[in-house]
Parts: C-alpha cells; sequence; structure tokens
C-alpha cells in the first residue's frame, strides 16, 4: 500500500474514533499545554533577567555593607536590624556595619574609579487622586545617577544634581497602576510629600526613583548618611578585575578591617548574573520535570487508546489482511494513526500553552513580581519551539504506539477474522 | 489440456488440528482434492464438519498443521506473510457470511480498498471499482456506508470487493447465511453469472442444498474428512 493511501486510511480511523480517542488527545494537549506554557515562561523570565542585567552594564560594581556575598534580592527589603540603623547589619560584637561618608571618601581616592552613587530603597505608599498603592522607592544621588545607571526615559528627562522634590517613576505605575494615567509634571503623594513626575521610563517596573536626600524622609528607618548601597562606575570595563582589587584594598584599611573580617562585599554584574542564572536552572529543571510527568501521563493514554484500538479493529485487520493487507501496511496504518492522535494533541497543546503562557503572569498578578512585569511583554514562544514540540508529541505518539501497531501487524488473519 | 483442465488448486493429505490447552481438536484429517481452474464448488456438510477450516487453508487465512497446499503450482505452506499477503490480493477474494466490509468507509472505498493494497494505479483502481460495482447493479450505491444498505446490497458490495482485483478463485463462506432465502437466491445467480459469463472459479461453502444446486462440483465432508465428489451435470455451462 502507497504511504498516502496508508495516511488516509490512519486519518479515516482517527475520524471515526471514539469519545475515548478525544481523551486521549486531550491528555497529550495537557502534557504538551504545560510543557508550552513552562518552557515559553522560563524562556520570557530569562530575557527579562537579561535585559535587566544588560541594563545594569559590565562596568558596574555594587558596594554593601556586611560580611555575606553580594546580597542582591534584599536590598530593597530596607533591612533594618536591632540598633535601627538603615541598611545596616549588626556583628556579633553589635558594633554597626554600615556605609557610610567616610567609605565615599576613601573610594575617591581610588583611581579607577570613575563615578559613584549612593544609594538607599525601601518601599513606600504613593497616593494619586483618590488611589493608593505601594511602590518601590529608591534614592540616588542625582548628581550622578543619570550618568551610572543604564536606565532610559521614555518621557521627561532623568533627575538632575538640583532636584529635589521630583521623581523618575517606571513605567507601570504611569500606565497600569492607577485608573488614571499619570503624565510629565503630573504631582503625586508618597509619603505625605508632594513629588513633581520629571521622567516616565522606558520599562516596566512599579519603581520611583527620587534624589537621596529626600528619600531618607520618605523611607522609613533609614538614617541620614547611612547608605544601603553604593554603585561604583569603574573607569575601564575590561579592567574590572584591577578595580575590585584596588577598591577592595583601600577599603579594608578604610574601615579597619582585614581580609579575614571584611564587613562589606562587591559585586560585579557577571557575579550576580551566574548566581541568578543558577536559580533559573534549577526552576527550569524542575518545572520540566513536572512537565515530563505530565507528558509521559499523556503517553500512557495513547498506548492505552491504541491497545484497545487494536482490540476494537482486530476484526477489521482480519478484513484487511484477508484482500491482501501486508503486515507492513497494517503497522504503517496503525502507526499513522498514533503519529496523528501525537499530531492533533501537539497542536492543540501548543494553542492552549500559548494561551497558558499569557495567562499565568497575569494570574499571579502582583505577587508574581517579575512575571507580572512579563504580562505586558513578548510572548515566550518562538516558531521552533513550535515546532520542536510538535515534532515530539508525533514521536511521542508513534513510540507509545508502536507495541499495539506491531501487535495489531502481527495477527493472524484467521484470528484477527473470528475477533467479535 | 484444455483451461477447462488446469489444475488450481491443489490439497494434499492436509490436516488442521485446533490445540485447546491439553484438548487436541482434528478440524480436517488428510483432505486430498484438486480444484481446476473454472469450477464452481459447493462444499457440503453438517455444522463443525470441518468446512469453514478448509475455506481458510485455501484463502492463505490459516496454516495446515499437515500436508502441503499448491495453489498455481506454488506451496503456500512455504512462503512469507508478505507474499502470502499479496498472492492473497491477487489470486483470492474473499466473501464472508457477516460480509466483513469496513463500517467507516463508504461501498466505493470498499471495493477500491484491495486495490490500493495492491498499489494498482488510482486511475484504473477508480474505472474497475465502478465496472464492477456496476456489475453487481450497485452503481448508485457507491457512496452510501456499509450500514446505510440492506443486507443483500450489502453482500454485493462484498462480492464487488472480492473480484475488484480480478482474482483467480473466489471464495464464498457461506455467503448467504446471513440473508433471506429470496436474496440468498440472487446472489446465488449473481455467482453463476460470474461463473458462466466471467469464468470465475468459485467454491463456496454452504449447508443449504437448495443452494449448492448452482455448483458444477459437490464436496462433501464430514468429521473432517472428503467423504464425496460429485458433479452437478445440470449446471453445465
Ligand atoms: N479456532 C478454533 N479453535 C478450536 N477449535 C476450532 C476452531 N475453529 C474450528 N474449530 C473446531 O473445528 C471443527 C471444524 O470447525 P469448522 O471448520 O468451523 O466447521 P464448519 O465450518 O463446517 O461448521 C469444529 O469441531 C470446531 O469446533
Ligand atoms: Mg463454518
Amino acid at each position: 500500500m502507497k504511504f498516502h493511501k496508508a495516511f488516509k486510511q490512519a486519518l479515516n480511523m482517527v475520524l471515526h474514533s471514539k469519545l475515548r480517542s478525544w481523551l486521549t488527545i486531550l491528555g497529550i494537549v495537557i502534557g504538551v499545554a504545560a510543557v508550552i506554557a513552562i518552557v515559553s515562561l522560563s524562556n520570557s523570565l530569562e530575557t527579562e533577567m537579561n535585559s535587566q542585567f544588560d541594563a545594569l552594564g559590565g562596568d558596574l560594581l555594587t558596594l554593601t555593607a556586611g560580611a555575606s556575598r553580594a546580597n542582591y534580592f534584599s536590598h530593597g527589603r530596607g533591612d533594618s536590624q536591632e540598633w535601627g540603623g538603615g541598611g545596616a547589619t549588626a556583628t556579633e560584637e553589635g558594633e554597626e556595619i554600615e556605609l557610610d561618608r567616610s567609605d565615599v571618601q576613601a573610594l575617591k581616592g581610588v583611581s579607577d574609579i570613575k563615578l559613584m552613587d549612593t544609594q538607599i530603597s525601601g518601599n513606600a505608599d504613593i497616593y494619586y487622586v483618590a488611589e493608593s498603592g505601594s511602590v518601590s522607592v529608591t534614592g540616588v544621588d542625582p548628581s550622578t545617577w543619570s550618568q551610572i545607571t543604564t536606565l532610559e526615559v521614555a518621557q521627561g528627562r532623568m533627575l538632575g544634581p538640583a532636584d529635589t522634590n521630583v521623581i523618575v517613576i517606571g513605567g507601570r505605575i504611569a500606565d497600569g497602576f492607577f485608573k488614571k494615567q499619570l503624565g510629565i509634571n503630573q504631582l503625586v503623594t508618597i509619603e505625605s510629600r508632594l513629588f513633581r513626575i520629571v521622567g516616565i521610563l522606558d520599562d516596566n517596573s512599579n519603581s520611583v526613583y527620587m534624589p537621596i536626600d529626600v528619600a531618607y524622609d520618605v523611607i522609613e528607618d533609614k538614617e541620614r548618611g547611612i547608605y544601603d548601597r553604593i554603585i561604583i562606575k569603574v573607569k575601564d570595563e575590561n579592567q574590572i578585575s584591577l578595580a575590585i582589587n584596588n577598591t577592595v584594598k583601600k577599603l579594608l584599611i578604610a574601615r579597619h578591617v582585614t581580609e579575614n573580617t571584611k564587613d562589606f562585599s562587591i559585586s560585579s554584574n557577571q557575579a550576580q548574573n551566574e548566581s541568578r542564572a543558577e536559580m533559573m536552572n534549577s526552576m527550569t529543571t524542575f518545572l520540566t520535570a513536572i512537565a515530563a510527568v505530565a507528558l509521559l501521563v499523556g503517553a500512557v493514554g495513547v498506548a492505552n487508546t491504541m491497545f484497545t484500538s487494536v482490540l476494537e479493529k482486530t476484526k477489521e485487520i482480519g478484513i484487511m489482511k484477508a484482500i491482501g493487507a501486508r503486515n507492513n501496511d497494517i503497522l504503517t496504518i496503525f502507526l499513522l494513526n498514533a503519529a496523528l492522535i501525537g499530531f492533533i494533541g501537539g497542536l492543540l497543546g501548543v494553542f492552549f500553552g500559548g494561551i497558558l503562557s499569557g495567562m499565568l503572569p497575569a494570574l499571579m498578578g502582583q505577587s508574581g513580581g517579575m512575571l507580572s512585569r512579563m504580562a505586558s511583554g513578548s510572548s515566550g514562544i518562538s516558531w521552533s519551539m513550535v515546532l520542536i514540540t510538535l515534532f515530539f508529541s508525533i514521536l511521542l505518539g508513534m513510540v507509545s504506539g508502536a507495541i499495539p501497531a506491531y501487535q495489531a501487524s502481527k495477527l493472524k488473519p484467521v484470528d484477527a477474522l473470528r475477533y467479535e | 489440456m484444455t483451461k477447462q483442465e488446469t489444475v488450481l488448486l491443489h490439497l494434499e493429505d492436509v490436516w488442521k488440528i485446533y490445540k485447546m490447552g491439553e484438548v487436541e481438536v482434528p478440524a480436517l484429517r488428510g483432505v486430498t482434492v484438486e480444484i481446476k481452474k473454472g469450477d464452481f464448488v459447493a462444499i457440503i456438510g453438517a455444522s463443525g464438519s470441518g468446512k469453514s477450516t478448509m475455506m481458510n487453508l485455501i484463502g492463505c487465512l490459516d496454516a495446515p498443521s499437515k500436508g502441503k497446499i499448491f495453489l498455481k503450482g506454488q506451496d503456500i505452506t512455504k512462503m512469507s506473510e508478505s507474499n502470502l499477503a499479496t498472492l492473497r490480493g491477487q489470486t483470492i477474494g474473499f466473501i464472508f457470511q457477516q460480509f466483513n466490509l469496513i463500517p467507516s468507509i463508504t461501498a466505493f472505498n470498499n471495493v477500491l480498498l484491495p486495490l490500493e493494497f495492491l498499489e494498482v494505479d488510482d486511475k484504473i483502481a477508480i474505472e474497475r471499482t465502478r465496472t464492477i460495482l456496476k456489475l453487481v447493479g450497485l452503481d448508485d450505491k457507491g457512496h452510501h456506508l456499509p450500514t446505510q444498505l440492506s443486507g443483500g446490497q450489502q453482500q454485493r458490495v462484498s462480492i464487488a470487493r472480492s473480484l475488484a482485483s480480478n482474482p483467480d478463485i473466489i471464495l464464498a463462506d457461506e455467503p448467504t447465511g446471513a440473508l433471506d432465502s429470496v436474496t440468498g437466491k440472487k446472489i446465488l445467480e449473481l455467482f453463476h453469472k460470474l461463473w458462466k459469463e466471467e469464468g470465475k472459479t468459485i467454491i463456496m461453502v454452504t449447508h443449504d442444498l437448495n443452494l449448492a444446486k448452482y455448483a458444477h462440483t459437490l464436496i462433501e465432508l464430514k468429521d473432517g474428512q472428503i467423504i464425496s465428489i460429485n458433479k452437478n451435470f445440470e449446471v453445465e455451462k
């Protein structure tokens, strides 16, 4: 039998299949949809992260107090310990570890450093008309921030040296946070202080940037003159390790500590990137495992349907053999049937997976953090992914259908014909 | 040797023993017979006498436990499964008691199917299918599904299917068993026409002696053995 004739038979079999086959297809649909959603989610998560880290720039260092490794994830928390020092950590002896003017002074003596931006951050309540919400506020040095940060404004301008009661807001606050859209020169209240918006960032964040002087009044538990972190821009990106070494040496002396009692840490963009990637990897692996289980269940479903289908079609197989079908013809027809089930399941799975991956971030809402920001971002589904998925669901169908199809082909015509 | 004398089928001391667990059921016990080209044979005998078993062996649907079967001079007990399938497709047309049409495809496609297995060119196959449906008087029913046809019509479709590949032998196991006597008689008349006008070799199983009288040769089985072979000269061509 020619291939396209066998295909016609297989297609006919699928079209005339009972509800049960369609339920099997549903099994594959769910598996594939889960895979698509998970893969596309982690894809866009990765893109989102990469874009954030690209934005940080390779010539930037982040100096924080404390002996631990750079704690990127906690700097927005506004750590405040029993001593009440903003952004400070306490040693065992109860001595505060913090960054202050003297550190800035010390850093000024490092020739590799081009610019510095002292920052504090935390959460604050924002009010506009009758609405309110919580945003993350970062106080920055208005005279250097715009030269150091790689954030860009979509409208308006960045902060300048003379600014006081003005802010630059993230794209999400301008559009989507309040019922009304916010624009340049509009006034908002943050913790009972009035601010004028001078710039809107070209991003999707819920962040507010303001001069550090006013930020001390807005963010709770921050002590004036104490910084959460100092962002350092080096002169030569290619000499960044040298710059780190020199900076560390200088700070060890200035802070009267040794390599062993070091009470500060400097992290570069690259290092953060790596730890992020590590976390991403383990998360993706975990999610993929879940999806794989879902797919496995789908595969078992196909195998089960194929076995029953072979049983159901035993008589037809006998008839086909009686009128000249070779074993190979039967094998081809049943394999194609399984492949078609896989294909249809895959196709529907890609479709629903696409919808799901578009919906998930929105469902997670505010608590989704980075995920929620992706809701309006680009979907992580690519054509190559669709093709690979389809290829694998067809393969899945065929692998699960292989044994039943082989059994069907080996049936003795006389036995098959007698089957009722 | 005239055309009539060519031996198409030869069974030589054929045994078929079914094993049911420990019990052995001998269904055929040393059957030896020659069937010549162009003959119309009726195999008769009581239920359980081995008629269907013999048909299945002749039709290469099953292998004998012992003995040899020659179809057109070839020993089919020595052939590979795939060669056997092709031989079946080209040489033998089956007609079953329960019609055995594929329920999900139309009458036309049922008749077309054997030609597709034989990889006959589409145009020729479709033309052939039309011609045969006309021959069995169903040229207007091709687009119907089997369930939309009466029993007699379904059996005609299955006869058409058995004729599609223009086989040497038509094998029919109780072809009228599921039909009423009037319809059954019409089917037998069709067989008679195929035999006389198309020159087909027909082997038919029946336990109805009224129908057996259409045949030219009568083989009677009893307990797996041939007890008589008679010629019916009234139906001479
Ligand atoms: N698949 C089988 N397994 C076991 N015994 C069988 C099988 N097929 C037929 N038989 C037995 O073989 C004998 C002949 O059966 P069969 O050829 O069907 O007779 P008929 O068609 O003349 O009624 C019967 O005794 C029947 O029970
Ligand atoms: Mg029988």
